[in-house]
């Protein structure tokens, strides 16, 4: 991973994450008056089509509200007393799919809201571009085209997405990330090189090359993605709808089937009564829910200011084996500091602490500024006129940073091997213990720095890694859940596994490079695992493509965001250990309503069964005691519709998530699920039937 | 040709072609309000089921 975004003012205390969501909660009123009307749209046939349960519903529904009108359709002995029961079926059935619809909009309309909040933020500004002969011309932004090159400065609104390809600025991300702090941008940066269009830039100048077409930027596909238009069902969505389906048509057989059974036996069963059989039969309760069970799973990772580029990327965190983690940023705190001087060869600490100063006095990480602070209470002072040196900047090739003084001086400090091998290339011995001292370090879990003055080495610096707190416990609880932790970190393989035993991961790769990342999320898949990972540099953005859940930084580069399937508006990557958790939470609340709404079934053949064939002596399963034939029709259609609006709320938070195992899962979903399933409608059928009987309904 | 396939396209076409093809069957024992509708209702159960198989063989377009 690059190292994160610089920030230049500090940051605003952060209150706890559900506070400093950027996608406002919709108002509730609205939504609900909204889904109310939506509801009522959805009752056209060529939108209901498209749910095969709830389309059988609808044509029920057609069927008896014909019968009611005229009750001499079918048969032509048929009177009006029929005309009230149909009457009532029919208004059961309509309030089933009502219900349904509702639930599907009431999801959809949180999305919108949430769209909405996002469009404000796109307000059309005008851009000052660079015409090829160097001439600027004021354009709107809606005409800015892909390359095109952009001059932006204090105050204004960055007119579209786009790369910085000169100047330094800071900028106010606050309409994307909720996050108050300005941060900086800069040409070269490969974090923080990226803009966003609708941010603000607060000081400066920057020249931008632009990086997608109007319509196509970040904040459009957040759009479009929140809003649900690039909704595609998931696999697990798809395989339900097919078993939904397949027991619909099981049911519409049997049902079929039954009037020539019931003629046989003497009785004959009115079309309504089959129908309303029908529906008590089929899954109603899932087949109303399951849409609006998947879109509630994208706004809650919206909610934690996550957004997935797809509803599959969603659910596939819920089946995720294995987390490949950055050390970094994720498993410690970000920033490492400098704790204790350990000087080799016969130097003193003081000596130590002055080279140290010396080969940080450029070097502007949080690690570097902390090396010059330990060494200022140690006394240190430049030995050399700071504006005379020449800072050398660290290089992954070189492993070291520095100081090069006008009179030939070079102070280094670096990987214990590069500055070995530094010294070495200049004639210079290296002393015995800067191997113990780089073993103690390193067994303490710290990262042990080496310093060097010219080809000599002063010591070793001890800089500490911080795991962050609680982690530990979020690890076990993955552990419960069946997911394996790996931890990726560039420290050497002793600190690596002191880091990875206290942070209780499963495995860890130490000395990684980028290419790493893609090696251990391919051998995990040749297993037949699902991995996740996060990244931000472009360096990462392989690996993010390759993983099957990647999540981006929102302040890692376009080339990340475009590779990943999820972005991380907030730029935290623990928080990829949440959105596990809230795919498994989708999968769990998908399964835990399936598996509630078959276990209804059973109540309802106790109720309309013996309704169907009553005086062939089939009355003693009349276990519920219902006081007619038609009254208990009639309640377990009421029940069968009011169930899903109860089961609205549920289906929108999601059942609550617990760490367990798959088989613990299953086990306490059958039992709560599973055994509510059976007993509620029982009860629900049986007080129903009593307040028909109250109310002289039948 | 994609109309042609699509559930909204030939749904209804089954429906009036298919009680217009059996509603004649139940003439000598329904009176032709009865018969008509009769053979809508078979021929709705018919349509529903070939719907139904339609979703179980391409869920992903419903």
């Amino acid at each position: 991973m690059t190292s994160s975004t610089r920030v230049l003012f500090p940051r605003m205390p952060r209150g706890p994450r559900h506070d400093r969501r950027y996608l406002e909660r919709p108002r509730q009123q609205g939504l609900v008056q909204r889904a109310v009307t939506e509801a009522f749209r959805k009752l056209d046939p060529r939108l209901a089509v498209a749910n095969p349960v709830m389309f059988v519903v609808w044509c029920g529904t057609v069927l008896c509200l014909a019968l009611t009108l005229d009750p001499r359709l079918l048969d032509a002995q048929a009177g009006a007393r029929e005309r009230g029961f149909n009457a009532l079926i029919s208004l059961t059935l309509l309030a089933t799919l009502l219900f349904a619809n509702f639930a599907e909009a009431l999801a959809e309309g949180r999305g919108k809201a949430q769209a909405d909040a996002l469009r404000r933020t796109q307000a059309r500004t005008q851009a000052r571009r660079q015409m090829p002969d160097g001439s600027i011309e004021l354009v709107d932004s809606s005409v800015l085209r892909k390359g095109d090159v952009v001059l932006v400065q204090g105050g204004d609104v960055i007119p579209a997405d786009g790369e910085v390809t000169a100047g330094v600025a800071s900028v106010d991300e606050s309409a994307i990330t909720g996050e108050s702090a300005p941060v900086l941008k800069e040409a070269g940066s490969d974090v923080a090189g990226s803009v966003t269009g609708g941010t603000r830039i607060l000081s400066d100048q920057l020249t931008l090359r632009i990086s997608a077409d109007p319509g196509k930027g970040f904040i459009d596909r957040m759009i479009a993605l929140v809003e649900g238009a690039e909704r595609s069902k998931t696999p697990n969505e798809i395989a339900l709808t097919v078993l939904l389906a397949v027991l619909t048509q099981v049911f519409l057989i049997a049902v079929v089937t039954l009037p020539p059974v019931a003629d046989v036996l003497g009785q004959a069963p009115s079309v309504v009564t089959l129908v309303a059989l029908l529906v008590a039969l089929i899954p109603t309760t899932i087949g109303g829910l399951l849409s609006a069970i998947g879109i509630a799973g994208m706004d809650r990772v919206a909610q934690f200011n996550v957004i997935a580029t797809s509803g599959r990327a969603v659910e596939a965190c819920g089946d995720i084996n294995t987390l490949v983690l950055d050390k970094t940023g994720t498993i410690t705190l970000g920033n490492r500091l400098a704790e204790e001087f350990m000087p080799v060869g016969g130097h003193t600490t003081a000596e130590l602490a002055e080279v140290a100063l010396a080969a940080s006095c450029f070097d502007q990480t949080p690690e570097g500024r902390s090396i010059v602070r330990l060494a200022e209470k140690f006394g240190a002072a430049l030995p050399f006129t700071a504006e005379q040196a020449t800072g050398i900047e660290f290089s992954a090739r070189t492993r070291m940073s520095g100081t090069d003084t006008p009179d030939g001086i070079e102070f280094r400090k670096g990987a214990v091997d590069a500055i070995k091998g530094f010294v070495r290339s200049r004639t210079g011995t290296v002393p015995a213990e800067l191997d113990a001292c780089f073993e103690k370090v390193s067994r303490l879990g710290g990262t042990p720095l080496a310093v060097c003055r010219g080809n000599e080495v002063v010591g070793v610096i001890y800089l500490k890694d911080i795991i962050k707190p609680g982690i530990r416990e979020r690890f076990d609880q993955l552990r419960r859940m069946g997911i394996r932790t790996v931890m990726l970190t560039g420290d050497n393989p002793i600190t690596a596994g002191v880091i990875a035993r206290e942070a209780g991961v499963d495995d860890f790769i130490a000395e990684a490079t980028p290419e790493d990342k893609i090696a251990v999320i391919q051998q995990e898949q040749k297993l037949g695992k699902l991995v996740a990972m996060t990244g931000d540099g472009s360096n990462d953005a392989p690996a993010l493509a390759q993983a099957n859940v990647g999540v981006a930084m929102n302040s890692g580069t376009q080339a990340a965001k475009e590779a990943a399937n999820m972005v991380d508006l907030d730029s935290d990557p623990t928080k990829l250990i949440d959105i596990v958790t809230i795919g498994k939470q989708l999968l769990i609340t998908r399964g835990a309503l399936t598996t509630f709404s078959i276990a209804n079934d059973i109540a309802k053949y106790f109720a309309i069964l013996p309704a169907l064939f009553a005086g062939v002596g089939l009355e003693a399963l009349n276990v519920m005691r219902l006081a007619s034939p038609q009254s208990a029709i009639l309640s377990a259609m009421v029940f069968n519709a009011l169930i899903i609006p109860a089961l609205v709320p549920l289906a929108l938070k999601g059942v609550q998530f617990r760490p367990m195992s798959a088989d613990q899962l299953l086990r306490r979903n059958l039992l709560v699920y599973g055994a509510g399933g059976v007993v509620a409608p029982f009860i629900g059928i049986k007080v129903i039937d009593l307040a028909i009987g109250a109310l002289r309904l039948i | 040709m994609l109309r042609v396939l699509n559930v909204r396209f030939w749904l209804p076409l089954l429906l009036v072609a298919g009680t217009l093809l059996i509603a004649p069957l139940f003439r000598s024992s329904q009176p032709p309000l009865q018969s008509h509708t009769l053979a809508l209702l078979l021929c709705g159960t018919a349509a529903l089921s070939a719907y139904l198989f339609a979703v179980i063989a391409q869920p992903e377009k419903f």
